[in-house]
């Protein structure tokens, strides 16, 4: 291990921030922490940290003007957005602004640390180099070829639309992300595309039909209620 | 008290109140002439008293009729019985016609003008009951009104305040929960005899959480008047969010999943029927005594989604099911500790669901256990909106 991942912890409440902080020292991460949007912004600058973990709820400025700024001032860095349960139509904003994820309050330890190591991973392969992007995705004994558009699970090839298999490619490429409803709508049928939300869960679940998935124990795609899809990752 | 009016009037037919009144006036009149005529002779006053006596019957009776009647009879009256020549009617005299004529307008001007009066004053009458009714119904109204809007206010307030205790809880308990874990995953505290505490204050509030987020739902669906931002979901996604949450908070129950053949999409809000699910789960997990049996299954029944979680505990107790199924409050909190927080949850359920225009309800089964189960509608009214 070279030396730690500088994580910004923007959070205004005291007791959060400390507990947050203190998973993160004891795995291996550097946490700074700022109170409020002013301070993040001047650590921001300063310190160039490899993360950001943005409380929407801040006392001196709305958090989504906030990581729309940061995005603004250096795109590559990635965002963790944390937020209430009930604001949904916030974390689908701030995913569609730029986000590159989002976490529920109240979370566990160990899904925040699963949410930034895979955040973490999935800059690095953006920033390492384009040929990079592969050619196969791996999600247990889930098989993608992108270029040949062939889907195994095992030995066995398993047949997907052209739309569906747009879907399975962008979440993919994504993997481990969350893809909010309208990302999935635009890139599969484009912007204007007209198709609507309730095309796309059909899709998904026949998508799903296919793969044998079990709703309530999926292997290979998460639903995130409200929100989206995403594709697992096999770490 | 219009009522009590007409029905005075009525007590005697009118036609025949009317031709007593009628007859007994002229009678009297007769007599009063023919003693005055005794006395007097010709240059008698009887003009003047069968005058009165049209007054009096327009007066007392009803209608313009029998004061005209009465006008009528005693221009004869006078004519035949109380002028020259005695008996006779006659009108061929010097100024006979114009006193006969004379006498019937006036004392039909004297009846209509008497009738009408008495009409205008009836009417009065009338009006001024009608009035103070009215009146009175309106200051009932505006009573019952000022009382519903204060008690409106007084629910708002307290599901205000209710809301953003709520609210305010949720920051804390984030910490006391998160602060717990990293307490759980250090190796140096999970070796430590004290341990479990952590474990169980971890698990509190996590409790006390999933408690709050039920009354920031009933309370933002009191708040909201059942407005809702409802998207078409896909009902075999939330029910798996809703499991996938449940085996999270308890791992060692086993809950088996049943799904129809077809897709089942219907308009809801989908966090809101997860909590919903993940509540009634809970409540199978923590009530029923039974961790083994408990299934979810999903079905659609006509043009209604039904989704059922049932046991094969101990079941429902037949006072909290009849609470339960006739909408009644639920107690909000139980008996016993085991029993705790039973009613937030089922209420948040009951809430929810209703908000949904979906039914809601429980039974034990026969073959034991408890079923609790709900509907929803698969088409709502309006248009959908997509999210």
């Amino acid at each position: 291990m070279t030396d730690k991942r500088t994580i910004l912890v923007v959070e205004d409440e005291i007791a959060i921030s400390n507990f947050i902080c203190r998973a993160l020292t004891v795995n291996e991460y550097q946490p700074i922490t700022a109170s409020t949007a002013r301070e993040a912004g001047v650590l921001f600058c300063s310190e160039h940290p490899d993360l950001i973990l943005l409380d929407l709820g801040l006392p001196d400025r709305d958090g989504i003007d906030l990581l729309v700024e940061l995005k603004d001032l250096s795109p590559n860095t990635p965002i963790i957005v944390v937020s209430a349960r009930d604001q949904e139509g916030e974390k689908v904003r701030a995913l569609d602004l730029g986000a590159d994820d989002y976490i529920t309050k109240p979370f566990g330890v160990s899904e925040l640390l699963a949410r930034i190591r895979a955040t973490l991973r999935h800059t690095d392969r953006l920033l390492l180099a384009e040929d990079s992007a592969k050619d196969q995705y791996r999600v247990g004994d889930l098989l993608v070829d992108i270029r040949r558009h062939q889907v195994f699970i095992g030995d066995n090839e398993i047949h997907f639309t052209q739309n569906e298999f747009k879907i399975i490619e962008l979440l993919c490429l994504h993997a481990g992300r969350v893809l909010t409803y309208d990302a999935i709508i635009n890139h599969v049928w484009g912007p204007y595309g007209g198709s609507s939300n309730q095309i796309l869960r059909v899709h998904m679940a026949n998508i799903r039909r296919k793969l044998n998935e079990n709703p309530s124990q999926p292997k290979y795609i998460l639903t995130v209620l409200g929100i989206g899809y995403r594709m697992l990752e096999d770490n | 008290m219009r009522e009590e009016l007409r029905h005075f009037h009525s007590k005697l037919p009118s036609t025949l109140k009317n031709t007593i009144v009628t007859a007994f006036f002229l009678t009297s009149a007769y007599a009063v002439s023919s003693i005055l005529l005794d006395h007097t002779g010709q240059e008698n006053n009887s003009a003047l008293v069968f005058t009165l006596a049209v007054a009096c019957i327009s007066l007392l009776s009803t209608g313009y009729v029998p004061g005209i009647i009465a006008s009528v009879l005693s221009a004869l009256a006078i004519n035949i019985f109380f002028m020259y020549p005695f008996g006779r009617f006659n009108v061929t005299l010097t100024g006979y016609p114009v006193a006969f004529l004379s006498f019937l307008c006036i004392a039909c001007i004297v009846s209509a003008l008497t009738s009408r009066n008495k009409l205008q004053k009836t009417e009065a009458i009338h009006r001024e009951l009608r009035t103070k009714a009215l009146y009175e119904q309106n200051r009932k109204l505006t009573q019952e009104k000022n009382r519903i809007e204060l008690e409106a206010a007084q629910e708002a307030i307290r599901t205000n305040i209710l809301r953003s205790v709520s609210h305010d809880l949720r920051t804390p308990l984030t910490a006391i929960s998160g602060a717990a874990s990293v307490l759980m995953e250090d190796e140096a505290v999970q070796h430590a005899q004290n341990a479990y505490l952590i474990q169980d204050i971890k698990e509190n509030a996590d409790w006390l959480t999933a408690m709050v987020e039920n009354l920031l739902s009933v309370t933002r669906i009191r708040q909201e008047d059942m407005r809702l931002h409802k998207v078409p979901e896909v009902l075999e996604e939330v029910a798996g969010d809703a499991l996938m949450k449940t085996r999270k908070r308890f791992p060692n129950c086993s809950i088996t999943l049943n799904l129809p053949e077809e897709l089942i999409i219907l308009p809801m809000e989908p966090i809101l029927i997860t909590q919903v699910i993940v509540n009634l789960l809970e409540n199978a997990i923590r009530h029923s005594g039974d961790l083994e049996h408990i299934e979810l299954s999903l079905y659609q029944e006509e043009n209604h989604a039904v989704v059922t979680v049932s046991d094969r505990g101990r079941g429902i107790p037949p006072q909290t099911l009849e609470d339960i199924n006739q909408g009644k409050e639920l107690p909000l909190s139980g008996d016993s500790d085991a029993s705790r927080g039973m009613g937030i949850g089922l209420s948040a359920c009951r809430s929810i669901i209703s908000a949904h225009s979906g039914s809601f309800s429980a039974e034990n089964r026969p073959d034991g256990g408890a079923l609790f189960r709900f509907e929803l509608p698969m088409e709502t009214e309006g248009s959908y909106h997509d999210g």
